[in-house]
């Protein structure tokens, strides 16, 4: 992923206004000329003083956010971010969802994107400093319309107050305009803010309370017609031949014909295509995947440990010299499976290609990529395509791949209609891309007084970011041919498999603790699956692996989990006091008899969090009935939305560490829908509680962080309740 | 021609009467509310009211809802009426992503329908049937307490012990 250092000089260009429209501080592309028009509504009468705000005549403050609502509230985040300064409240704004443009750059990655955790983190600066920037100019187009000093004047939720007189921000719009803005108006001190840190509600609550939320599979255009894709069983693989006449003379059905990932039906509903679709017999061809099972993963991974001919990195100090010397070693092997991330929105996607312009309607963590993918498929210009961003019914990092947007442009332009693609569960269970299956082994040791003195960590498993990398490359370099393409795709997966580790595939497994001599190696070793993102990425298996281990060197050690943790992690501060506080929790904690208490914490997305598991054993059946979670992730900009966040991530995580496993069977998925692959439902839902660490520093994530530890928290419980060391997830207990 | 009653309205269909409940309110009513999420009856997702018995719609046929009455989430309530569940979603912040709250809202609604007074294990036993990835639950659970009759008493019973 291409990274851009925000400078704060950087930071003031993107928000600083001149004319009507935004100097663009962070363009993508580098060299475009003049920027693009903003895809915002054209409102009689409304200013647009940058992309991110409009002030309609009747005084609506309309907000347009930048990054993707997937369910973390980064609408209702980002709002408040902007209107702290602007001085109006989020909930009284009109939100509307950002289309692509260059202006709406996740300032944390150099592209339109939502993902890793870093919305809040990397607008924090900037949408304060876009309110503050207009709020000021408001004043002074105000004092010089009222003829009074800006001094004179204050500000309260849209008004300007004068005395006893209060004139909505609309009044002063013309003559705001007219002026130069400040580029660095002065931003409120942390005493005086009225929405941070606030228990603000959310702003989409409502919508999505009484279904009027619009979703990706809500979009109906005037003669949209509905299509479904027969899909491989086995990733990639073509068809050989198709025999669809029977499912042609179905009700509905207009046509059924092929495209670049199986056999596309498209008929007057969805319901008439997938009908269809059950009748169509595809021969497909055969490919080397065909022999893979879930054990050939597991067989391979060890193999490939065992050779121990992987990229090392980082490596410091003496490792064998270390483990030889210490007091004492424990070494593990620990197994994660292939995950879907299953959002509740099964992929869907609507395109309207009409002469040289095209819509796209659809929920996605990448808008960037939009309009280059789909002017290649369409063959018109990526500037005549426009995107409209919906809600997103669950985005786990799924959203970041748009496959399904390629699917939509290819059916929409074979049959000249407007179309909605719709994926099945069985789809987005069975064809991924996934979360990659992992094989790790940890060497730890310790010296006579419970110092981590060595940690020789080592994974085997298929790489995130090439995939994703893949897929986006179409879109993002659009004077490549396919050709090239291919060629820097391939370049770039060897590149990850002899030089360097994608630093997706061992993040978390080594950066905690304080062990001066360390080695981690990794091994990349693919079987062709379709990888990307899943929630928490590589901390999602890492941080079972690690704190799985710390609790067992701490026991070989002789101390008990929270001293040995607090002992050894002096290096990394935050998280040695996030251990401290969940350690004195603990402590006062008294379970029922029969209830046990797991402790993990890991540090991720610059978040430090600890998690207590409260479990208990019963015939064999794990039942986690309290998780308290400790976490400093700087300023809580929405404290209540911070708790949601890390208990949707306690959740999630919890639901793969109970269950969560896609077994392959000659190539294919076996799994296919929730009977198969299960969910954690409300009757299994732990108690969950919640402490903010209030550290006053800016904020850090937290989409993601209350994931990692749940896993190994949940297995350090069971091995006191059980005597059983789990080592492989999802935990069963034999 | 199947006829039945959709949110108070008299409405027929001449769609196949296989197809189910859920695709016809989507796809030829136009209400876009509740969700397909599984299409098995595995999610609760397309959750809506069959004379005011909780169902999942994306695996009943439209021919075993003639002459019946259908309640979707328009029906329950809209942002200028909330429905009290649908304001303690509101207040207790309830959707994240917002894809299942449909379903959630009218399986909830069924249950307190039936039952204004759940137990915690009679919330569960009746909410079992939707799934929540983003992990709703507590708050869920939280919300239809705080409008079930239990949450008055408690209520109550907090005033009392806080005058005393």
């Amino acid at each position: 992923m291409n990274t851009v250092n925000v400078s704060r000089r950087r930071l003031l260009q993107a928000t600083a206004v001149t004319g009507g429209g935004l100097v663009v501080g962070f363009a993508f592309t580098g060299c475009s000329s003049a920027p693009a028009p903003l895809p915002v509504a054209s409102t009689e009468g409304a200013w647009t003083p940058n992309a991110f705000l409009q002030v309609l005549p009747d005084n609506t403050i309309r907000f347009y956010t930048a990054r993707s609502e997937m369910g973390q509230g980064v609408t209702t985040g980002l709002a408040t971010l902007i209107g702290e300064e602007l001085d109006v409240n989020p909930l009284n704004m009109d939100i509307r969802l950002a289309g692509a443009h260059e202006d709406y750059v996740n300032p944390a990655f150099g592209m339109q994107g939502t993902g890793g955790s870093s919305s809040i983190r990397a607008h924090y600066m900037q949408l304060r400093q876009v309110g503050a920037n207009i709020r000021g100019l408001i004043l002074e187009a105000a004092a010089q319309d009222l003829g009074v000093s800006a001094l004179a004047l204050s500000t309260d939720n849209g008004f300007v107050l004068h005395g006893d007189e209060r004139h909505p921000y609309a009044a002063f719009v013309e003559t705001a305009q007219s002026l130069s803005i400040e580029a660095d108006a002065p931003l409120k001190p942390a005493s005086q803010f009225q929405y941070i840190s606030q228990e603000t509600k959310r702003v989409d609550a409502i919508a999505k309370a009484t279904g009027t939320a619009e979703f990706g599979i809500d979009v109906d255009v005037p003669d949209m017609h509905y299509a479904v894709i027969v899909r491989p069983p086995v990733a990639r693989a073509k068809a050989q031949s198709v025999n669809a006449a029977n499912a042609k003379a179905n009700p509905g059905v207009i046509n059924i014909f092929e495209v670049s990932t199986g056999v596309a039906v498209v008929a007057e509903t969805f319901w008439q295509a997938k009908q269809a679709a059950a009748k169509i017999e595809v021969q497909w061809e055969s490919m080397p995947l065909d022999s893979v099972d879930t054990e050939t993963l597991r067989r391979d991974y060890a193999a490939a440990l065992d050779a121990n001919d992987g990229v090392e990195g980082p490596v410091e100090g003496d490792i064998d010299e270390a483990l030889q010397s210490a007091a004492k070693t424990h070494e593990a092997e620990y197994w994660a499976p292939l995950l879907s991330h299953s959002p509740m929105e099964p992929m869907n996607a609507v395109v309207r290609i009409d002469g040289d312009k095209a819509d796209v309607w659809t929920g996605i963590q990448f808008p960037s990529a939009v309009p280059g993918l789909v002017s290649r498929v369409a063959d018109i210009p990526a500037e005549n395509v426009r995107f409209h961003q919906t809600y997103l019914g669950g985005g786990f990092g799924r959203r970041g791949s748009p496959s399904h947007i390629i699917e939509a442009a290819e059916i929409a332009k074979a049959i000249g209609k407007p179309i909605q693609l719709v994926w099945t569960r069985e789809d987005d269970i069975q064809q991924g891309p996934f979360r990659p299956a992992s094989l790790m082994r940890i060497k730890a040791g310790v010296d006579n007084d419970g110092n981590l003195i060595a940690w020789d960590a080592a994974r085997a498993g298929a790489d995130i970011s090439p995939d994703t990398f893949r897929s986006l490359l179409p879109a993002l370099y659009s004077w490549m041919g396919d050709g090239m393409i291919e060629g820097v795709a391939n370049l770039s997966e060897w590149y990850f498999e002899k030089f360097a580790t994608d630093e997706s595939s061992t993040e978390g497994l080594f950066e905690d603790y304080d062990h001066p001599n360390t080695r981690v190696t990794h091994m990349t070793v693919d079987h062709e699956l379709p990888m990307t993102f899943w929630r928490a990425v590589g901390h999602s298996y890492t941080a079972f692996a690690k704190e799985s281990m710390i609790d067992e060197i701490a026991e070989a050690a002789g101390m008990d989990e929270v001293s040995f943790r607090l002992q050894n992690t002096q290096n990394t501060p935050r998280l040695n006091n996030v251990i401290r506080v969940a350690g004195e929790h603990m402590a006062k904690m008294n379970p029922p008899e029969g209830h046990h208490l797991g402790f993990a914490a890991h540090h991720s997305f610059y978040t430090d969090v600890a998690e207590i598991a409260e479990v208990s054993v019963e015939n064999g059946k794990i039942r986690v009935h309290k998780v308290t979670c400790v976490l400093d992730c700087g300023q809580a900009v929405n404290p209540d939305i911070v708790r949601a966040q890390i208990e949707g991530g306690v959740v999630y995580g919890l639901t793969a560490a109970l269950y969560g496993v896609l077994n392959l069977e000659r190539g294919a998925i076996k799994e296919s829908n929730f009977h198969d692959y299960p969910m954690l439902r409300m009757n299994e839902s732990p108690e969950i509680e919640v402490v903010i660490i209030d550290s006053g520093t800016k904020p850090t994530g937290v989409g993601e962080p209350g994931l990692p530890p749940i896993a190994p928290a949940v297995a350090n419980a069971v091995y006191k309740a059980t005597g059983q060391r789990l080592r492989s997830l999802p935990l069963q207990l034999t | 021609m199947i006829q039945f009653t959709l949110n108070g309205q008299a409405v027929q269909t001449d769609v196949d009467p296989n197809t189910p409940l859920l695709w016809v309110v989507r796809d030829h009513f136009k209400l876009k509310g509740s969700k397909f999420g599984c299409g098995a009856g595995l999610c609760g997702a397309c959750t809506m009211h069959v004379d005011g018995a909780a169902i999942k719609t994306c695996v009943t046929p439209i021919a075993a809802v003639a002459s019946k009455s259908i309640t979707t989430i328009e029906g329950l309530g809209t942002p200028e009426d909330l429905h009290p569940l649908q304001a303690a979603w509101h207040e207790y912040a309830v959707p994240q992503c917002g894809y299942c709250q449909s379903g959630q809202i009218m399986a909830a609604a069924a249950l307190l329908d039936a039952n204004p007074n759940p137990s915690s294990d009679e919330i569960d036993a009746a909410m079992a049937g939707n799934i929540c990835r983003c992990g709703c639950y507590p708050r869920i659970k939280r919300a239809i307490q705080s409008v079930s009759e239990n949450a008055l008493a408690y209520d109550a019973m907090a005033q009392t012990e806080g005058s005393a």
